[in-house]
């Protein structure tokens, strides 16, 4: 599975919706249930899911699903 | 006693009185596009709605549930439940399974109004719902089924015009709004036509709007401030105001306080503390003289929030404390009062608030005890829906028992405490204890848990779970996400612990109710003082 892939699961899981289209313009005010409070959870998800680890600043300031594939993909780079 | 619809008091006598094509709302996308709606787009829309709830079945007193997010046409649905003299009760998008099911299920929801994004979740619970007959959804081209239609088609079809009758008795049901209690499922405040006027009196004498005034109330309107404040009381008034369609974003509120030239600001203090979380540089970027007042509800604004926003807006900032319940702002600050930063100010005009004892004796100044008001004020729930046992527990006598701490000083000024009873205030929004216990409770590694609310900088009071897990199991970050996840699809986002604790046992009395101050005094480091009770 490919970043984008993964990134839909982990969205499913932790918005219990299967139907939420990952683009790279997808924000919060797209997901019905993605708030301030369900942002932490799909910050966990995705820590676990990757094996990455973002900082405080990073969690509060992703503007949409592009800046936080670009994090993500930046983070597995670094690891490798 | 007759008082005037809420829909002909807030849409239908504008147009009746030439002023149909007066700007009722200017509405902010979230991409800051600007958009314009006048009360005759309302009161069309409305009547519209109401045509069709009425050739669904929906006759008066049935409850028409409204779970889309904030938007003009949930104005419109809203105005079009009170003409066909439904029951309106708005739900929060991020409510879960569980949290819906009890709501729609107490309120006897005859009609959904939903979008397609959140129909699953409807779609998911309805063979729990009997009395569920119709779910309209705003967003799609075609009817679904016999059951899921779309309102879009359905409105392009119906004729704007519906006869409705613009006097009903005071005491006829509008709207339903869902509150937490310490136990028990989610008690639903129903509010009557006969409210607005009580809603109107304290929008004036409280916010004390001049006539070209630009108001911004930014609550949601599944949240009472949001239906009463930023709908009710400022349509009903013929207020200019604005909304914004998204939740908290500093910079586009900023800019929408600038460049719509806002003057009177109604918010939360989480939302402030949100803003006071922010570079201080970005504030001198703005331009916020057009700004009079602000106004703040949903928890205490401690005076370090106050004296923040008073150096970074220039303005006074105005406490408000009310409940669900109340149905519009009990005690505040307002104009001229001189404000004293961390009180809840004073009782408005016509509200008689007193401090008593555990025994309901009034008490004297400086002494705290529970915040009660006496019976009487206009805009007082008429009812927890469905549920007349729990409504007699909130009285004694002719006396409103809030369920709030406080105390009041010499100059008859209140200041609150806390809560009396185990309901957490977190952001706003009242958690009970119980709904996430249940929860938490069926995750098979969770064998006992209990839930308490502890001070946070940033949310007033955060939820803090204590969880017994079933032997050897460990406590994971897995686990942990497992837990955040299933409180937040199940209940609610707001209902998400931000702690957990692994403990090795939960403290009982030996009746086995949970001492939650024994844990509370665990948590803070404090003598958790007399355990004599404990199993």
């Amino acid at each position: 599975m490919n970043i984008e892939e993964r990134l839909s699961k982990v969205f499913a899981t932790v918005f219990d919706n299967d139907s939420i289209e990952i683009t790279p313009e997808l924000t919060a005010d797209d997901v019905d249930e993605w708030d301030s409070l369900s942002h932490i959870n799909l910050m966990i998800a995705i820590e676990l899911e990757f094996g990455i680890e973002f900082d405080q600043s990073e969690i509060q300031n992703f503007a949409n699903v592009g800046e936080l594939m670009a994090s993500i993909e930046e983070k597995l780079a670094k690891k490798n | 006693m007759k008082v005037e619809n809420i829909a002909y008091a807030c849409v239908t006598r504008f147009v009746e009185s030439g002023e149909g094509n007066r700007e009722a709302l200017h509405w902010v996308d979230t991409d800051l596009t600007e958009s314009s709606y006048s009360f005759e787009y309302f009161d069309r829309e409305a009547s519209r709605v109401a045509t069709i709830l009425r050739q669904l079945g929906v006759t008066q007193g049935d409850t028409v549930s409204i779970f889309i997010p904030r938007s003009p046409i949930l104005i419109s649905v809203f105005f079009g439940i009170q003409k066909a003299l439904g029951i309106s009760c708005i739900l929060f998008g991020t409510l879960g399974e569980e949290g819906l099911l009890d709501r729609l299920s107490n309120s006897n929801a005859k009609v959904v109004i939903t979008r397609k994004s959140l129909l699953r979740k409807i779609l998911a619970i309805k063979d729990k719902l009997p009395a569920l007959q119709k779910i309209l959804t705003i967003d799609h081209d075609d009817h679904q089924s016999d059951t899921v239609l779309s309102l879009k088609k359905l409105m392009a079809e119906t004729k704007a015009v519906f006869d409705y009758p613009h006097m009903v008795d005071g005491e006829t049901p509008a709207f339903l709004q869902y509150t937490s209690g310490s136990t028990g499922k989610p008690k639903g405040a129903l509010h009557a036509h006969g409210a607005l006027e009580d809603m109107r009196q304290s929008f004036r004498d409280i916010m004390q709007l001049e006539a070209e005034d630009l108001y911004w109330c930014t609550a949601d309107p599944a949240w009472i401030t949001g239906i009463v404040y930023g709908v009710l009381a400022p349509f009903g008034t013929g207020t200019r105001q604005v909304q914004y369609s998204g939740t908290y974003n500093a910079d586009n509120w900023l800019k929408i306080l600038e460049n719509l030239k806002v003057n009177i600001w109604y918010t939360a203090p989480t939302a402030l503390r949100m803003l006071m979380q922010e570079d201080e540089n970005k504030f001198s970027q703005y331009d916020f003289s057009s700004l009079k007042r602000m106004y703040s509800v949903g928890e205490p604004l401690n005076p370090e929030i106050y004296h923040w926003g008073k150096k970074v807006f220039k303005v006074e900032i105005y406490d408000t404390w009310w409940q669900s319940e109340t149905g519009s702002m009990m005690i505040g600050n307002h104009p001229p009062m001189m404000v004293k930063p961390g009180s809840m100010g004073k009782p408005r005009a016509g509200v008689e608030a007193l401090i008593c004892d555990d025994d309901m004796r009034i008490q004297p100044d400086g002494k705290q005890g529970l915040l009660c008001l006496r019976k009487g004020w206009g805009s007082m729930f008429r009812n927890y829906f469905r549920n007349e046992a729990a409504y007699a527990e909130k009285f004694n006598g002719d006396i409103y028992i809030t369920g709030d701490l406080a105390w009041r000083d010499e100059e008859g000024y209140f200041w609150y405490v806390s809560r009396a009873d185990d309901v957490i205030n977190t952001a706003g929004h009242l958690v009970g204890p119980f709904e996430v216990e249940s929860a938490l409770l069926e995750i098979e590694e969770i064998v006992d848990v209990a839930v308490i609310g502890a001070d946070d900088p940033i949310l007033h009071k955060r939820i803090i779970a204590f969880v017994k897990l079933r032997n050897d199991q460990p406590w994971t970050k897995e686990l942990e996400l497992k837990c955040r996840i299933y409180v937040s699809n199940k209940v609610s986002t707001t209902a998400i612990p931000a702690e957990f604790h692994v403990i090795d046992s939960v403290p009982k009395n030996q009746s086995g109710k949970i001492l939650r101050r024994v844990l509370k005094a665990i948590y803070e480091g404090k003598d958790p003082g007399d355990t004599s009770t404990m199993e």
